[in-house]
């Protein structure tokens, strides 16, 4: 138990360090650390395999630990409210990415125009708040759904298409919606919305500083340790979406979809369910943005931001739901700490992406085979209630 | 009645008459072979009853209702089940996995359960699983023991169970076999015939129609033979009675010319 936290401890202390040293000496020094930690990570698969059963041992120390230091991480970076701004958006990534996956890795629903999505629940949140003064909160909510809606609808002609041209009809909604915003009189146009009230629940307005006794956090925080909460609740709904039966025809109808419809296995209606919950994943994302930075224009959502989403999940595992909480955190701050390249830095997603398409297609954590709830002998069979029957009759074959 | 009827089936591709119209019928309980040469439209007759190709002409019937028309995933959810001629696993999912989702129709538990009600959704997911495990262990049971490997790593043989096992999970009324000893060697021939009577004997009821190029399998599991040939209906009845007709020894080996003799 003790190894698991001093491991976290290890990782949290060199994340803080990565993100915070600023003088040439210290970033040399954290520079080879890291490096020093990959190498040993990348040649001892013995290494990674004692760390693999330590943690599973102490799953829930580890669970615990875990989100200690990530309630700590604004209080490491309170002298830097740009790295909790950062970090903040890294963790809007993962709700963001978790809803694409969804859609790109579980049901093979290629959706390029994540951005799009996302800006639809951020627009519909600069439009509530500012034109019709609907409360934060409330926008937050309807934001997703608009997202939703839109997509459900753009769904039909999705339908009738297929692999590559599904790809396309995404692509083209993705520009069709950035002429729009630029466009359209009621949406500002290329000037956006601006000045989006900031969520304040209970009086606590987080634009202000966030004060926990002695201590005094940047406002940043508040937003970080919403969003925190909002990409948490949303990777476990989706790793138990992806758990369940839902996520099983998913995964079928991706891989095989004839095998899927003689499986009775309603396709066109699997997709839809998928698409949509992606989208309110990827919409609520949008959403917190707007809330967040208090504005939102067309620029903040055009088609490099889908590809960064893309990017998020190649690096992370497609499919994979815990791969995207690791792709995000790596993706957003990474290109963070070169800002020194300014805007060759872009590159460094394209540079990323041939990269893991190269030497490791499924991602830098791979897709588990899926763990059903595992029939646990001595505990299962009382469970079973009568409506809970799979088949009417008895178990097929169960006779033997 | 039968319990599958196809009355003057026709199904055509542009010009070409794949399936011209087809009278046949399946009561339950009975195990059909069904022959003839490439080409003759025993797959197409299958895509058909499934719903992937629609019919051009006639109906096809199912415990008395018409099923031409529905589509393919609402024929399924009827009780009509099938494996396909190439392996259509999921070879990168689990053995559960493929199996499970043969279940998929018949499972209660939808988003609010899976995400919330978690109680309920793990006591019905066991339960499948159970049975899942169940049906696997009667073909094979290393299969129910290494069900969380990824179907990629089982041999031939057992992946042919595999889909068998995806297509009688739901416990089906009736089930279309598409040639399963396709690739298969003598020996594991052997075993799958044995795995179809396993399948005869647990469920009496189920109605079977088996499409085969192996005439010792043919002969082994079917009651009833239909011969096919060019689309249309040649010969039905008994095994022997049928490899003695004329028109399907044509069919196989071409006719006897004056001069080959």
């Amino acid at each position: 138990m003790i190894s698991v936290w001093a491991v976290e401890a290890v990782v949290f202390a060199l994340v803080v360090a990565a993100l915070l040293a600023e003088r040439p000496l210290p970033l040399a020094a954290t520079a080879v650390t890291l490096a020093a930690v990959a190498v040993l990570l990348w040649l001892g698969p013995g290494l990674r395999r004692q760390l693999g059963v330590i943690f599973t041992r102490h799953r829930r120390a580890a669970w615990l630990g875990g989100a200690v230091f990530a309630l700590l991480l604004p209080a490491a970076l309170r002298g830097s409210p740009y790295w909790t701004f950062v970090a903040t958006m890294a963790l809007l990534y993962v709700t963001i990415g978790q809803g694409l996956n969804f859609q790109i890795g579980t049901a093979g629903v290629i959706n390029l125009a994540g951005a799009a999505f996302a800006g639809l629940g951020g627009y519909t949140v600069g439009l509530l708040t500012v034109g019709l003064g609907v409360p934060p909160l409330l926008a937050l909510l309807i934001g997703p759904l608009a997202a939703m809606v839109v997509g459900a609808i753009l769904f039909v002609p999705i339908l009738k298409t297929r692999g590559h041209y599904l790809a396309l009809v995404t692509i083209a909604f993705g520009f069709i919606f950035n002429i729009l915003m630029n466009n359209l009189e009621f949406t500002g146009g290329p000037q956006g919305i601006k000045n989006i009230p900031t969520l304040r629940p209970f009086g606590h307005v987080f634009s202000g500083p966030l004060r926990l006794g002695d201590l005094v956090l940047p406002s940043h925080a508040n937003f970080y340790y919403a969003a925190l909460v909002m990409a948490a609740v949303v990777t476990l709904g989706m790793w138990r979406l992806h758990n369940s039966w839902l996520g099983l025809a998913l995964n079928t109808l991706r891989d095989d979809e004839i095998a899927a419809r003689c499986s009775g296995v309603n396709v066109a209606r699997q997709k839809l369910v998928a698409f949509s919950i992606g989208n309110f994943a990827i919409g609520l994302g949008g959403a917190f943005y707007a809330l967040m930075v208090g504005f939102v224009s067309p620029p903040d959502f055009d088609f490099g931001y889908s590809l960064i989403m893309l990017s998020v999940i190649i690096l992370g595992g497609v499919d994979s739901v815990p791969g995207i909480v690791l792709g995000a955190c790596l993706l957003i701050p990474l290109p963070e700490r070169f800002r020194f390249l300014h805007e060759y830095r872009l590159l460094l997603y394209g540079i990323v992406i041939v990269l893991m398409l190269l030497f490791r297609p499924r991602g830098l954590w791979p897709a588990s085979v899926r763990r059903f709830p595992l029939a646990g002998a001595s505990t299962a069979p009382s469970a079973t209630s009568p409506s809970d029957r799979i088949v009417p009759a008895k178990p097929a074959l169960e006779s033997r | 009645m039968s319990l599958l009827e196809t009355a003057e089936l026709t199904v055509r591709f542009g010009g070409l008459v794949a399936i011209d119209s087809v009278s046949l019928g399946v009561d339950a309980g009975e195990t059909v072979g069904l022959i003839g040469p490439n080409g003759s439209g025993k797959t197409t007759l299958f895509n058909a009853i499934t719903g992937l190709y629609p019919a051009a002409g006639g109906e096809i019937r199912f415990a008395g209702e018409r099923i031409s028309g529905l589509e393919t995933h609402a024929i399924s959810r009827r009780g009509i089940a099938r494996t396909f001629q190439s392996s259509r696993l999921c070879l990168e999912l689990s053995t559960f996995d493929n199996v499970l989702i043969g279940l998929h129709a018949h499972v209660h538990a939808g988003l609010w359960r899976a995400l919330v009600e978690r109680r309920r959704f793990v006591a019905e997911m066991q339960a499948a699983l159970r049975v899942a495990g169940h049906l696997l262990e009667t073909f094979n049971p290393d299969l129910a023991r290494r069900g969380f490997d990824r179907a990629r790593e089982l041999p031939q043989i057992d992946r042919r169970r595999v889909e068998i096992c995806r297509a009688l999970v739901s416990r089906p009324q009736l089930l279309l076999l598409d040639e399963p000893s396709a690739g298969m060697n003598p020996e594991e021939t052997a075993q799958l015939m044995q795995d179809l009577r396993v399948v005869r004997d647990e469920m009496p009821g189920l109605a079977m129609i088996v499409i085969e190029h192996d005439m010792y399998v043919i002969e082994a599991v079917s009651q009833r033979v239909v011969a096919f040939n060019y689309g249309r209906k040649i010969a039905e009845g008994p095994f022997a009675s049928v490899a003695a007709t004329e028109e399907v020894r044509e069919a196989y080996l071409g006719r006897e010319t004056a001069s080959s003799a």
